[in-house]
């Protein structure tokens, strides 16, 4: 089956930090109707990854392909692209730009073209999948942290995308907000869809991850299944993914043995 | 261990004494913007069609305006002051409490008019003069009656911005913009702006508190101006990267370039709204003739 997403020999290289390489060399494939988790330490390269999903940055060699096609970055095929790729960006106000969060969500499928009935059937339908149909008519900053999160992925699912890219997206929530994520992300899920998360919690890797990739030096060098990460001690640690509780303070303060 | 018990407010919203935190105007531990905001959002005319009230707010400004008479700025402000209590339900305090905020500006500018300072004794137009220390202070019938005109005359065209402002949200002023054919550039601009205010006010808090947990503003005058430009210039790179963050969001949601395209929203119309209108423009009209 060709891979939803592949990435072959991508490199990218950023203005500001030239002697260091975001992504040199990168070749990974995310497979269709997967949960796929992405880890690796900061640095490692996941953000730059997720900005190359949708077009967003092109790489400076090597391809991205999306269905088996190679992404073409004029405008109609942009547009093409974004409609089937969505992007949730760590921050929500980053990404909320009204302050209105009706008229927020219905920016993505007005820029689909469709028409306005249309738009309105698909943010009412947005809204009830993220559980914010109570919110619509509240102005964006009197929204809470989890409430935000929620509205921005409201504007993204608005447009219907066949793959979610998520990066970070609940770094800084509560678990109890990160459940009702996890249950709007698993509706999405079980129509067929993919969905690629940045993570740095190795329970999500073990209990939602379909499928995992290990970005490490702007390389994936770990790409399968969660089990066979979680059990290879190896990689673990050179990646720096795991935490290593004893170098902090041999002494367990909870009376347990080092090692 | 005493001095740790008393909590010192360090946030420029939340002001728990009530005395300290020199950024906070409001006992509701907010910035002025939150407070209009709020009451933006939740008073009872809130689903009315912002054409409405706008149109409500700008006939009367305009008389207030036109017919130039203390009694009609009077007239206006207590229409103005009715219609938001009794329509909108806003409290009377919090209509008051904003009015009160712009009579200060106000009262500046009218003792400019009124009162005439000079080092000379004043000529045989001043009616009244006073002599403070080396200054003669002076006044007359003619410029007492300006400045009765001035005020009045603000006070209800202040009054009649007041009831838009305090009913209705910028989002609703901003689609109303949109209707009226305003150039869309400048509808974007305003859109973006007024949703960027509060996320700036956010970062500006945290960075506000951030310095003053390192004692930022407690160690001399200079220390803290240094601090504030500090936190001027931080704030700036912020807005500055933001914008590039939400840039690449905007066009991950095939934004490419041109307007940002929002549905319009759907409002209630309000006869009530209107014959208050009605009543308010007809009784300033009736106040003039009359005088």
């Amino acid at each position: 089956m060709t891979p939803i997403l592949e990435f072959k020999d991508v490199f990218y290289i950023y203005p500001v930090r030239a002697e260091r390489s975001a992504l040199c060399g990168l070749n990974v494939q995310i497979p269709e109707g997967e949960k796929v988790a992405v880890v690796g330490r900061n640095g490692s390269g996941k953000s730059t990854l997720f900005l190359h999903c949708n077009g967003l940055y092109q790489p400076q060699q090597g391809q991205v392909f999306f269905k088996g096609q190679p992404l073409k970055y004029d405008r109609k095929s942009l547009k093409w692209l974004r409609q089937h790729v969505g992007m949730i960006f760590q921050n929500p106000d980053d990404q909320l730009f009204s302050a209105s969060v009706a008229q927020d969500i219905s920016f993505g499928p007005l820029n689909l073209g469709l028409d306005e009935a249309e738009a309105r059937q698909r943010v009412r339908h947005a809204a009830e999948i993220c559980e914010i149909t109570d919110l619509l008519d509240r102005p964006t900053h009197a929204l809470s942290g989890g409430e935000k999160a929620r509205v921005a992925l409201a504007g993204v699912l608005a447009m219907e995308p066949e793959l979610l890219v998520a990066d970070e997206l609940m770094a800084s929530l509560d678990p109890w907000m990160r459940l009702s994520i996890f249950e709007i992300l698993q509706r999405f899920y079980d129509q067929g869809k993919t969905i690629v998360m940045a993570t740095h919690d190795l329970s999500v890797v073990r209990y939602w991850a379909s499928y995992v990739v290990v970005m490490d030096k702007g390389r994936a060098v770990f790409t399968g299944h969660p089990k066979d990460l979680l059990t290879n001690h190896e990689i673990l640690a050179e990646t720096g993914l795991s935490l290593v509780w004893w170098k902090v303070d041999p002494q367990f303060p909870n009376g347990e043995s080092a090692l | 261990m005493n001095n740790l018990q008393a909590p010192v407010s360090q946030s420029l919203f939340s002001n728990t004494n009530g005395k300290q935190g020199h950024l906070s105007h409001c006992p509701e531990g907010k910035l002025f913007v939150h407070i209009i905001d709020q009451y933006a959002y939740s008073n009872r005319l809130r689903k009315t069609d912002p054409a409405y009230k706008a149109g409500l707010a700008l006939t009367v400004l305009a008389l207030c305006l036109l017919l130039n008479e203390p009694l009609v700025g009077l007239t206006a402000a207590a229409w103005m002051y009715l219609l938001a209590v009794r329509l909108a339900g806003l409290s009377a305090r919090v209509f008051g409490r904003v009015l009160a905020a712009e009579a200060a500006f106000l009262l500046l500018t009218t003792i400019g008019v009124v009162l005439s300072f000079s080092l000379t004794p004043p000529g045989d137009l001043a009616t009244w003069a006073w002599k403070v220390g080396p200054v003669w202070v002076s006044s007359s019938p003619p410029s007492l009656a300006q400045g009765v005109i001035l005020v009045t005359r603000a006070l209800g065209a202040a009054s009649a911005m007041n009831f838009l402002a305090l009913t209705t949200p910028l989002t609703d002023i901003i689609e109303l913009l949109r209707r009226w054919r305003v150039p869309l550039i400048l509808i974007d601009l305003m859109a973006v702006v007024y949703r960027f205010i509060f996320v700036l006010l956010d970062s500006l808090d945290t960075m506000y508190k951030a310095q003053g947990s390192r004692s930022g503003y407690h160690t001399g005058w200079f220390r803290s101006m240094n601090n504030a430009a500090l936190l001027g210039s931080r704030l700036f790179i912020d807005a500055f990267q933001r914008s590039r963050r939400l840039q690449l969001a905007l066009e991950s949601r095939g934004y490419d370039g041109g307007n940002l395209r929002v549905l319009p929203v759907r409002y209630q119309a309000d006869s009530r709204v209107l014959w208050a209108g009605s009543a308010a423009a007809i009784s300033l009209v009736m106040v003039w003739i009359i005088l």
